[in-house]
């Protein structure tokens, strides 16, 4: 059978349009009618409800400053050991390799790990003892130490998705020419400038994507919490579950779910919007 | 979701009724005969876990098709779909299903219908049903369903932590569940246990898939004011709630990120523990000679506990009904009980089978739970069947133990505030106040 060239592309991307249509577009209008709907009728109850418990906005404040701590040290990080790694040493594959074994391990399987680590009887905790820094444990978990909670979904999530964003700006950094490092060498440019003025410029596509992806997680940030913190942290995505779950609540799921959608909407539009990607072919 | 769902599920219905009227419509079964096979419908809402279910296909049911050569179809729903197909099918008169199992709150929800057979005449030899059970399945003057498997909370001891008993209390009293395994023994035991090893030993399933809000409602909330909700914002209440947060101090704060205890069990974390029999399983499995499982303490009113009972009942006009009654007859001997209870945990019903344990971690288990059931004193819950509403119950007491314990909110406030919403819920589903 032949089929017209001019028709081919649409043949082609029909599978991924049906896709999106039943796994996107249909949940998508169902948790908009469940949200904005009462007993067939056109309603901002369920809004007003949610708007009123205190959980949303404690969620809504938690999963925003979860974000605010965790992409901008993982970038940083991640810079940094990308940075470390981009030059010739002995060792260097093995280096790359342990520092992208986290991307292995599902966050359930990480918030676990963190939790035996940090637990009152736990290694961190045994360590300290016995070198006799602290006398008694420190305590990570419960409602009375959110802070420390809060800490310690902090380092876990360094622990495990900081590899995802050094993976994608080591790519950026390994497709950065040597020329225009050596020419900057040759007019007398120190490694600070060549940062500053090629490298930085050079990676910002890498960067963007990079911080993009890891923004657009963090606003569905769940499991490594759900281990570690329960609902002492209250987050979007897990009020989201608890009220769907437990409650049976599928109108208030429906606007916690439809927020982290509008969230990550928002926040993809602004990084495309103010982080312009800049060529130096093109910048003249 | 359940739009579609039952969108496919007509469709498919739609189909099979083309194919079976297109195929052997002609001859359609009015009287079975002997020669016929018997398939029965049983609507399960319990044991519907696929592990749990793999277990009552390939070996329960397995089992009494070689005994009877009854073929049994199990099919595991959820509680709402079991209430509208029974009531569905009771209306129309058309009845398919010949066999439901519930937890006794939907039972007895059905049976107030009137959609359940009467078992008063039925005798199953060679068992003697526990008697609490055989009260519970009496609704009405009629025997309304035959009570199956049981469950409930306890508490689990390290043997470690006897050696710090307060005075006055001997092993022998908590093992037991004398007068004197009260809470405030419990208060001074914990506080013991803290100041002799620095660190808090007792815990709570208070993760948010935790269990937590079972023992307020159903196990310290009878135990000091007599009922599980009747008297949510009583004066007793609010001495019940200032003793919970002097006993929370020697709770390990890290209880609110826990959903099970039989991990803190075996990680050593604490040495006393309230929690399912299901989700303590483990620790005991694991550890038999670490562990003992109690009774729970008493309080002011006496010892509340928790029960939760299922039962077998045919509905009112089922076919097959000898069939059925067969069956209910094959899943309460004490042999299948026993073998019920080693592979997912739910206890026997009748008597015979508590004697047929084989000695182990499921023995001690099964000491300790026939340890609560017989104490004296025992105020049992029934956990309440408010279908879609239950999640709203039990937020009331979660968000009562948040505010009060955690939070340290003013508890006579937060139990007049939270108190009519929960005598609501009752109201709203025509049910009497427990």
């Amino acid at each position: 059978m032949k089929i017209k060239s001019s028709y081919l592309p649409y043949f082609l991307v029909l599978p991924a349009f049906a896709y999106l249509l039943f796994f996107v577009g249909y949940p998508l209008v169902q948790a908009l009618y469940i949200a904005f709907t009462q007993n067939g009728q056109l309603s901002l109850a369920t809004v007003r409800k949610t708007f009123a418990d205190p959980y949303f906005w404690e969620a809504l404040k938690y999963t925003i400053a979860l974000a605010g701590v965790i992409v901008p040290s993982q970038v940083g990080l991640a810079l940094i050991l990308a940075l470390g790694v981009n030059r010739v040493f002995k060792g260097k594959d093995f280096t790359i390799y342990a520092l992208t074994i986290p991307l292995t391990i599902s966050d359930v399987a990480a918030g676990l790990i963190w939790y035996s680590m940090l637990s009152p009887s736990g290694f961190l905790n045994k360590l300290l003892l016995n070198i006799g820094i602290i006398n008694n444990p420190i305590y990570f978990f419960g409602y009375q130490y959110r802070h420390m909670e809060f800490l310690a979904i902090v380092l876990a999530e360094l622990w495990r998705a900081t590899s995802i964003v050094f993976v994608i700006i080591l790519a950026g950094l390994q497709m950065i020419s040597r020329e225009y490092l050596e020419a900057a060498e040759v007019f007398g440019a120190d490694y600070w400038t060549r940062l500053k003025k090629i490298v930085i410029p050079l990676l910002k596509p890498s960067i963007q994507s990079a911080l993009i992806i890891r923004t657009l997680f963090a606003m569905q940030i769940f499991g490594i919490v759900w281990i570690l913190a329960g609902r002492d942290i209250p987050i979007l995505a897990g009020e989201g579950f608890y009220r769907l779950t437990e409650l049976k609540e599928y109108d208030v799921a429906s606007i916690y779910a439809l927020v982290i959608a509008g969230l990550s909407i928002l926040l993809g539009a602004l990084y495309i919007k103010f982080m312009k990607a800049e060529y130096l072919e093109v910048k003249r | 979701m359940s739009r579609k769902m039952s969108f496919g599920g007509v469709l498919i219905l739609v189909l099979l009724g083309a194919i079976v009227s297109g195929c052997i419509g002609g001859e359609k079964t009015t009287t079975p005969t002997t020669t016929e096979q018997v398939t029965l419908t049983w609507l399960s809402t319990q044991l519907n876990p696929p592990e749990e279910r793999a277990f009552v296909q390939e070996q329960l049911l397995t089992e009494f098709k070689d005994q009877t050569g009854i073929e049994v179809n199990f099919i595991p729903i959820s509680y709402s779909d079991m209430a509208t197909r029974l009531e569905a099918e009771e209306q129309t008169g058309e009845v398919t299903i010949n066999l439901i199992a519930d937890l006794h709150g939907g039972l007895d929800f059905f049976a107030s219908k009137g959609w359940l057979e009467d078992l008063s005449g039925k005798t199953l030899e060679g068992r003697t049903f526990i008697s609490t059970f055989e009260k519970y399945a009496t609704i009405g003057g009629k025997k309304v369903y035959i009570p199956w498997m049981s469950a409930t909370y306890v508490m689990v001891v390290n043997k470690k932590a006897f050696e710090y008993l307060p005075d006055g209390l001997t092993q022998e009293d908590v093992m037991k569940g004398t007068e004197k395994w009260t809470y405030d023994a419990l208060l001074e035991w914990a506080k013991n246990l803290k100041e002799a090893t620095g660190q808090p030993q007792l815990g709570f399933p208070a993760g948010p898939k935790g269990l937590l809000h079972r023992f307020l409602h159903g196990y310290i909330y009878p135990s000091f004011t007599g009922y599980q909700a009747k008297n949510f914002d009583s004066p007793e209440a609010v001495e019940m709630w200032k003793y919970l947060r002097d006993l929370w101090q020697y709770v390990n704060p890290a209880s609110t990120t826990w959903d099970a205890m039989g991990e803190p069990l075996l990680r050593g974390e604490v040495l006393i523990a309230w929690d399912h029999t299901a989700r303590i399983k483990n620790a005991i499995e694991t550890n038999p000679d670490q562990f003992v499982v109690v009774p729970v303490p008493r309080g002011p009113k006496g010892r509340g506990f928790i029960l939760v009972v299922a039962g077998l009942a045919i509905p009112k006009g089922a076919p097959n009904a000898d069939e059925a009654w067969k069956l209910i007859d094959y899943l309460t001997k004490p042999e299948t009980q026993v073998k019920i209870l080693e592979n997912v945990g739910f206890f026997p019903t009748v008597q015979e089978a508590t004697g047929a344990i084989p000695s182990g971690p499921l023995k001690i288990l099964a000491e300790g739970v026939a340890a609560q059931s017989a104490t004296p004193d025992a105020v049992v819950a029934m956990i309440p069947n408010l279908g879609e509403k239950g999640g709203q119950f039990t937020n009331a007491y979660r968000t009562a133990f948040e505010r009060i314990v955690l939070k340290g909110e003013d508890p006579e406030a937060v139990v007049k505030e939270l108190g009519p919403q929960v005598r609501k819920l009752f109201e709203e589903m025509g049910q009497e106040i427990p």
